[in-house]
Order: structure tokens, then C-alpha cells, then sequence
């Protein structure tokens, strides 16, 4: 299983500051320090990884 | 002794000769959760593999550890044999072939503690705290079994051994641990303490038991490996940590304070077919939001929100009664401990802006999903 992540839009339409999505689950983490699922993704950002464009809806 | 507190300690040590708790007194001295296998909120029974590549609970609390994916599987009440005296369920692990594990591997079964439930043990400083683990296991192996005490960065680490002498026997087991003067030990909302049950750990990752060391250690070195014997079972519950140099009887929890417990965890809250989840607002033809979720208990940390099945979800507009289901289901805003806050993008243009939309089940059973493990 691959995971990987993508950008979220606000509902202004712009990315998501708060937030991201991860594939294949389709979950949405948020950016709180305490998550251990938004440490893994900020752990795979370091890793030179990018994250999936936002789709044009939510 | 401030009024209104009670010192378990203090209590047990004034009552000469009596264990408290050897009549399973319930009064949270059990530090780990879920250690009856009660619970099993995410797979309701259901088998799971572990997986290198994400977090694979079995039971709540209960994580799955393995450098290589699919190399065992997990279950409650796994085999169906009868659980030792006092226990309706217990946690099975199943080894799905004969791995040779590497010098750099591990597999595992264990619990991560948060930091607010151990604090009072005073681990890392000349006051730490001695702690008994017991536990009930079954096996169709035999020989020593490995298992450790470490902290979030299991960098700090207690190796310990316990044998099973007979195979599919329940087997009690009590490990006493004086409690580290050094180490990271993490009083706060996040993981302090980890309890591993090892099932195969190369010798890298191997310590000797009986001792504390500025380690990386996941288990004992010469435990046995149960992933290295296809077939191979390894059954536990009953799982009990508290303070200590003696293990007193299985606090048995009621159901719904067990559950609550997990829940700051990990929240599933189930739908049946037509339910309704919520209103919200459209604010485009094809997006709704501001439907707002509670969650039954406050979480740990802004939990990651999910769903099981996206396509039994959907959305009805209430000018025209008009359907769609949706193109994504996300969670919108900062996150708080208390509520999931729904953002949803529909497969088809059924809301006029500003109209009023409800989130039904119309499609079929689902659940929405909070996580906030450690």
C-alpha cells in the first residue's frame, strides 16, 4: 500500500491550510502538532516528497 | 493527602496484608486500555493483516507491528478457543508463513500509553515508580517469549522474557519492572509509555533482558518468532499494568467506561441505511458545508477523520428533493477535539448556493471515522 497525500481546498478555494487528505484511505488530517498521522506526513514531506494538486471541488 | 484524592499506593500499603484490587477492584490501576480485548470498534470481529506502511489496530489500543507487511494476522477471538477463566475474549495473532526475520526487523504487538496516564510513575527521575505487567497468553508454541518496555522513541528500553512451557494453555504471566531514572519519559498528551509483545525481532533490535539501556530495543534476544512458523498462534488478554512489585487481580471495567476510553482514541460512529448525519449549507451547486459531527468523547488530539463506505453517503437538497452522492467527504477548517466539521463535494449539481442539505445514509450502511492514536 502507497500512501500519499493531497491538497485540500478551503471553501474560499484556496488550499487548505489546515488540513490534507491521504490516499488510498481518503482521510483527512489535520495540521495539529499531536497527530501522530500529521507527524508521519511531515516526516514524508522530508523525505522530498510533494503532495498530490488539489481537486477543483472539496 | 488532599481531600477528595485517593493514593492508591498509600492505601494498598496501609492495609496490611490485603492486596487491594485482589478482588478485581476497579479504580483505574490498570494503566493499559482495552486489556481485555473488549472492544474492537474498527474490524467489529473481523481479521486484519499488519502492514509496514500504516497503522493496523486489531482491538482498540491494540497495534500491529511489522517491518514487512502481511507476515501475520490479527483477530479477536481468533481460533474460537475458550478464554481463560474471566475473560470473554481475548486478541489472536495468526503467523501467515515461515519469515526468517532480519538482522534489522521486528514484528509486534503493542499498546502506546499517553503520557497523562503515567506521569504519576516518575519515570526518568530518582522517584520512579515500580510496575508489574501480567498478562494471560496462549500459544502452539513453546520456549521463551520476548516483549519491552520502552518509551515514544523507543530509545530507552527494559527487555523482558517470560516462558510458555505448554503449548494452547493459557499461561498467567507477571513481569515486575523497577521503573527507569533516566530516559525521555513524556507526561503529556502524547505516547510515554510503549508495551511491546514481540513476535519476531532481529538481533539488531534485540536487548538483554532484565535491564534498562539507552536502546533501541523492541524484544529479548533469544525470544522465539512467531512469524518464523507458518501457522503459528499466539493468543493474549488480560493485559494489566500497574504500580507496583506484585500483580493484584484484573480490573474489570464496565463496558461503556472500557469503550469511552478507546474512544479518545479512536471514534467509529455507525450508521444504518437511511440515517441522517446532518445539515449543512450549500454554498455552490456542488459543495455543502457546516454539518457538524459531535464526538461522544473529547479526543486526544484533533483526530484524522475518515469514513468507511463514501458511496452509501448522500446529500439532499431541500428545494427540490433532489439527490447526489458524493465525490469526497473531507473535513474542513482546524479540526478540534470535540466535533468533525464535514466539507462535501457531490458527484452532481443537485444544490442551489445557499440552500439547505441534508447528509443521509440513503445508500447503504457506513460510519464516519475520528482518529487521534498515539
Amino acid at each position: 500500500m502507497t500512501i500519499t497525500y493531497q491538497l485540500l481546498l478551503d471553501v474560499e478555494r484556496k488550499v487548505s491550510e489546515t488540513t490534507i487528505k491521504r490516499w488510498p484511505d481518503g482521510s483527512t488530517i489535520p495540521f495539529d502538532p499531536d497527530n501522530t498521522d500529521y507527524q508521519a506526513y511531515l516526516k514524508w514531506l522530508e523525505a522530498g516528497n510533494t503532495p498530490l494538486p488539489a481537486d477543483t471541488g472539496a | 493527602m488532599a481531600y477528595g484524592t485517593v493514593n492508591a499506593d498509600v492505601v494498598q500499603s496501609s492495609v496490611s496484608g490485603v492486596s487491594l484490587g485482589a478482588g478485581n477492584a476497579s479504580i483505574m490501576k490498570n494503566r493499559i486500555i482495552n486489556g481485555a480485548m473488549v472492544i474492537d470498534q474498527r474490524n467489529a470481529g473481523g481479521s486484519v493483516s499488519n502492514n509496514s506502511s500504516v497503522n493496523v489496530f486489531s482491538c482498540d489500543r491494540w497495534l500491529l507491528n511489522g517491518s514487512v507487511s502481511s507476515k501475520y494476522t490479527a483477530q479477536q477471538n481468533a481460533g474460537s478457543v475458550t478464554p481463560p477463566t474471566g475473560f470473554s475474549n481475548y486478541l489472536g495473532i495468526t503467523s501467515s508463513s515461515a519469515y526468517t526475520v532480519g538482522s534489522g526487523e521486528w514484528f509486534g504487538l503493542s499498546q502506546k500509553i499517553e503520557g497523562f496516564n503515567t506521569a504519576d510513575l516518575g519515570w526518568g527521575t530518582a522517584n520512579a515508580k515500580t510496575v508489574t505487567l501480567s498478562f494471560q497468553v496462549y500459544s502452539s508454541l513453546t520456549g521463551t517469549f520476548g516483549g519491552v518496555f520502552t518509551n515514544s522513541a523507543i530509545s530507552y528500553s527494559y527487555p523482558f522474557t517470560y516462558t510458555i512451557s505448554s503449548a494452547n494453555t493459557w499461561t498467567t504471566v507477571f513481569v515486575t519492572v523497577v521503573g527507569p531514572t533516566s530516559g525521555t519519559w513524556l507526561g503529556t498528551n502524547n505516547c510515554s509509555i510503549q508495551i511491546i509483545f514481540g513476535l519476531g525481532a532481529g538481533s539488531t533490535l534485540s536487548g538483554t533482558a532484565g535491564s534498562w539501556s539507552a536502546n533501541t530495543y523492541v524484544s529479548a534476544t533469544g525470544a522465539t518468532s512467531v512469524v518464523g512458523t507458518n501457522g503459528a498462534t499466539f493468543y493474549i488478554t488480560g493485559v494489566q499494568l500497574e504500580v507496583g512489585s506484585s500483580a493484584t487481580g484484573f480490573e474489570y471495567r464496565q463496558y461503556g467506561q472500557e469503550l469511552a476510553l478507546c474512544q479518545r482514541y479512536y471514534t467509529q460512529i455507525n450508521y444504518n441505511i437511511n440515517n441522517y448525519v446532518g445539515s449543512g449549507k450549500a454554498f455552490s451547486t456542488t459543495d455543502v458545508m457546516g454539518i457538524s459531527v459531535g464526538l461522544p468523547v473529547t479526543m486526544r488530539a484533533a483526530p484524522t477523520g475518515g469514513y468507511t463506505t463514501l458511496a452509501n453517503f448522500r446529500v439532499l437538497n431541500s428545494l427540490n428533493n433532489a439527490n447526489s452522492s458524493l465525490n469526497s467527504l473531507s473535513y474542513s477548517g482546524t479540526q478540534s477535539t470535540t466535533t468533525l466539521s464535514i466539507y462535501i463535494n457531490l458527484a452532481s449539481a443537485v444544490t442551489a448556493a445557499g440552500s439547505a442539505s441534508t447528509l443521509d445514509t440513503g445508500n447503504g450502511a457506513t460510519a464516519i471515522t475520528a482518529s487521534a492514536e498515539l
